[in-house]
């Protein structure tokens, strides 16, 4: 009885190759869910797929790795690393898993030797310089709409998630200044304290169905940019 | 879709001057400084899909309306470059010409009288194994020794030319970063395969502000074009798109003029170096328009002034201070500049 004990595991045999094929040959490429009953084989069907598009398939280049293709391996993974299916996709014929097989037995180590040399002259240039991701803060598109001022919501979350807590609310302090008219100041300070005119970030916690504060501009945005706001924006 | 109005007018095409190159062209850079003894510099980048790929230096002189080339100002570059760029006008012109190029790496390079040398290669990446591609970055004009790039990786890095070294990296966004455009000393903009155009101030590196997001989710921004003009319009364009959006950052989220005459997909687009209120966009219906942005727009949206329709889909567009009566595009092999 097929797959009482569990489908069949370890090397594909002639014979399981052959009812692959065939099974392929006749009703195509797509619903393995369904191989492995047609083909009359004991075996999983994601082991049917990939046994198929690693070794079966017939569009697959046999042979040894000529050597422009080596020299593009080497250049693909030099600027895209382990990502073999992307590498694969440049190579035509050749399966992402034969590109690894590859790469690990003949070229690793030799790469990896040259790159320790070559390590030191790019060396000072190598930075260790933190990387920091900025929490973007959005705008309310339904106030701007109805009543032409951009209203500042709380920011928004990456999407690694808030860690179950509730989102912190921006309150402005000084309603006058709009957030962009700090961007373009001549303060000469570089680092670290932000301007002394920009917001002060004060967090507090609201309760409620919206969990935010919503503040407009005191200036009419609109006024400054002398128009109406239905001749503007296109209908 | 003709222009009817009468400020419309076509370029002339005796007013071009066409340089044809023996591949086909991407990035491109029009030299800020007139210097010395050679008339305006052009950089042009080949895009072939193999790893050795050229740049090449030619120059334009307007008054014999003539492109030279140098074959001395040659080079090879590896894999297309995303863009080329020459050092902002300096205040100390005895400077030799810096040309910078984006790709795998950034590169800077020295343009001198009858060679071009290579400065300096940056590489940021830690383990040096690999690097992510750079698919583009902006040269602070008022603070000429930052560069920021903009790269697969999600991540924007700023440069200190000087000290050859990073001074920040940030996580701009959520995927890919297509374009970064700086506004001020210590502040720059980006656009994303997330959608979104998003303000960093370097002052405050915990923060960014997304002032636009495009309107069917996930949908490319490819390009970002801030007016150095007037700081508070910016530009861009959604990938597969005909139309220019034209943003507001004082009214974020949305647009304050959407540009839509193009027949295809934008693919270029420049702000004019000299006035505040012109743009200019290129695509693949081969046609540049330069637009004037009126203060009220009529009811069937805006028209462009000028129209001027090149051989093939224009890829490239460049409009340099130094040269504002001149635009540049590229279009398969050929680069024509074009006289406003």
């Amino acid at each position: 009885m097929k797959g009482a004990i569990g489908v069949r595991k370890g090397a594909w045999t002639e014979e399981e190759d052959v009812l692959l094929k065939k099974c392929v040959e006749r009703y195509g490429e797509g619903n393995w869910h369904q191989v492995p009953r047609r083909a009359g084989l004991n075996r999983c069907r994601k082991s049917c797929r990939l046994r198929w598009l690693n070794y079966l398939k017939p569009t697959i280049k046999r042979g040894a790795f000529q050597e422009d293709e080596v020299d593009m391996i080497i250049r693909l993974h030099k600027l895209l690393g382990n990502r073999w299916s992307l590498i694969a996709g440049r190579l035509p014929g050749r399966t992402s898993n034969d590109v690894k097989n590859y790469w690990n037995t003949h070229l690793a180590k030799k790469v990896v030797h040259h790159k320790l040399d070559e390590d030191d002259p790019l060396g000072k240039f190598a930075a260790k310089a933190n990387i920091i991701r900025p929490r973007p803060w959005t705008f309310s598109k339904s106030s701007a709409w109805f009543n032409g001022k951009a209203t500042l919501v709380a920011p928004r979350t990456p999407p690694g998630g808030n860690h179950g807590q509730p989102s912190p609310v921006l309150s402005r302090q000084d309603k006058e200044s709009a957030w962009w008219e700090n961007l373009f100041t001549d303060s000469s300070s570089d680092e670290g304290q932000p301007d002394a005119r920009s917001w002060p970030r004060e967090l507090s916690m609201e309760e409620g169905l919206n969990g935010w504060n919503k503040h407009s501009f005191d200036a009419d945005i609109w006024e400054l940019l002398g128009v109406n706001p239905e001749a503007v924006i296109k209908p | 879709m003709e222009n009817s109005t009468q400020e419309s007018h076509h370029l002339r095409s005796e007013n071009s001057v066409t340089h044809e190159s023996p591949y086909p062209l991407y990035a491109m850079a029009v030299s800020s400084s007139p210097s010395r003894h050679h008339n305006h510099r052009i950089a042009l980048g080949s895009f072939l899909e193999e790893y050795t790929n050229r740049v090449d230096v030619v120059s334009f002189d307007p008054d014999s309306l003539s492109i030279k080339t140098h074959p001395g100002l040659s080079f090879d570059h590896p894999y297309p470059p995303t863009k080329l760029m020459f050092h902002p006008p300096s205040s100390n012109p005895s400077k030799s010409d810096l040309l910078a190029s984006s790709g795998d790496y950034l590169r800077l390079w020295e343009v001198r009288e009858n060679s071009i040398e290579s400065v300096a290669v940056l590489n940021n990446s830690k383990t040096s194994e690999f690097c992510a591609p750079l698919t583009s970055f902006d040269w602070n004009e008022i603070e000429p020794k930052r560069i920021g790039t903009c790269s697969i990786d999600t991540t924007c890095t700023i440069w200190d030319i000087e000290k050859n070294a990073v001074e920040t990296q940030l996580i701009a966004h959520d995927k890919e970063v297509y374009d970064i455009a700086w506004g001020e000393a210590r502040v720059f903009a980006s656009v994303s395969a997330d959608g979104s155009v998003r303000i960093f101030d370097l002052r405050d590196k915990e923060h960014s502000t997304i002032i636009y997001e495009s309107p069917q989710p996930d949908t490319p921004l490819l390009r970002l074009a801030w007016n150095k003009q007037d700081l508070r319009y910016m530009a861009t364009i959604l990938m597969d798109s005909n139309k220019v959006v034209i943003l507001d950052i004082r009214s974020p989220a949305l647009p304050v003029a959407e540009l839509e005459r193009h027949r295809a997909s934008v693919n270029a687009i420049a702000w004019a170096p000299h006035t505040c209120r012109h743009i200019c966009s290129a695509g693949d219906d081969s046609q540049a328009l330069i637009w004037e942005l009126p203060t009220v727009a009529g009811p069937n949206g805006i028209d462009p002034m000028s129209m001027y329709s090149a051989g093939s889909e224009i890829n490239q567009l460049q409009w340099c201070a130094a040269q504002p009566d001149w635009i540049a595009i590229s279009f398969s092999n050929k680069m024509q500049l074009l006289k406003v």
